[in-house]
């Protein structure tokens, strides 16, 4: 899936798309997502590394890909807002930094009501440089409910 | 504030009101619709993002820890978050109070509570551990 294709299923634009590309996917199951790192992105401004707190929203972007997948799936015309809920137990290895591509692997390990949890790790070629869990809550809107345009995505 | 090598765009904080060392501090970020990323964060829907509720709290934790060990310069890594949850949506015009307190200091591990705040309304609370390196030069997370 390109990036023109994820626009369509995640509200997050620059600067704050942080998913270049979505390798494999199986709608509400898993995926594999690319991001590449460069170094005229906003935040090598400030920091010499990707910050650990996008690395973790890079993952809950392709979980977000996921769930809205799935979602359209079931009924193309749907709207749906996920969150960013919350994160368990979330390891880092190493930062990655300019030059590098990150591969970022989520699969639903576990879903309560609108709850999912995500078990979430991120590569730079065969090293593991993150992993842990993540929760999205991710719910659909009402049809009759005002129309917001695109779907509104995960704060976070 | 500027001594701590954290400049634009990703400097979460705009204050520092209460720091003790070795113990806790509390800092203060503005959010202002102005901000780089929530031009991308949505659209016409502005809504600080929650990672960078999270950021916030890393930094105020990284300011503690470098006025706690107070010898020049220190090699911090940011291990785990441990558990982390997202409560409620911060929104331009609201002001974020970061609570940031040390739990626990078994070197080389630093662990700390983190609680992100608007009004008197918890936004995140974060549990967060550092691995400190105080024998390296350089300053990295």
């Amino acid at each position: 899936m390109e990036n023109r294709e994820i626009q369509q299923f995640l509200p997050h634009r620059y600067p704050f798309l942080l998913v270049d590309r979505i390798l494999t996917i199986e709608p509400g199951k898993k995926a594999t997502g690319v991001k590449n790192l460069t170094g005229n992105e906003w935040f090598f401004q400030g920091h010499s590394y990707y910050p650990p707190s996008l690395l973790l929203e890079s993952l809950a972007q392709v979980g977000g890909v996921v769930l809205a997948t799935k979602a359209r799936e079931e009924n193309p015309q749907t709207q749906f807002t996920g969150l960013f809920a919350g994160i368990s137990d979330f390891q880092f290895h190493r930062f990655p930094s300019q030059g590098e591509e990150i591969i970022l692997q989520v699969e639903v390990s576990q879903s309560l009501s609108s709850v999912y949890r995500f078990s979430a790790q991120a590569f730079v070629g065969d090293e593991k440089i993150a992993g842990g869990q993540i929760l999205l809550s991710f719910f659909l809107k009402k049809p009759s409910g005002r129309s917001e345009g695109p779907s509104a995505g995960e704060p976070g | 504030m500027r001594r701590f090598g954290h400049p634009f765009p990703a400097l979460l904080i705009d204050r520092v009101e209460m720091l003790e060392r070795e113990k806790e501090i509390k800092t203060v970020k503005w959010i202002t619709a102005n901000e780089i990323y929530l031009s991308g964060h949505f659209p016409g829907e502005p809504i600080m993002p929650g990672v960078l509720t999270l950021e916030g709290l890393i930094q105020g934790a990284l300011i503690l820890l470098e006025e706690s060990l107070n010898r020049g310069k220190i090699r911090v890594f940011l291990q785990k978050v441990g558990r982390l949850r997202f409560k409620r949506a911060v929104l331009p015009g609201e002001r974020v109070d970061f609570l940031v307190s040390l739990v626990s200091k078994e070197n080389p591990l630093w662990k700390f509570k983190g609680k992100a705040q608007v009004g008197g309304e918890v936004a995140a609370e974060a549990d967060l551990t550092f691995k400190v390196d105080v024998r390296e030069v350089g300053f990295e997370l």
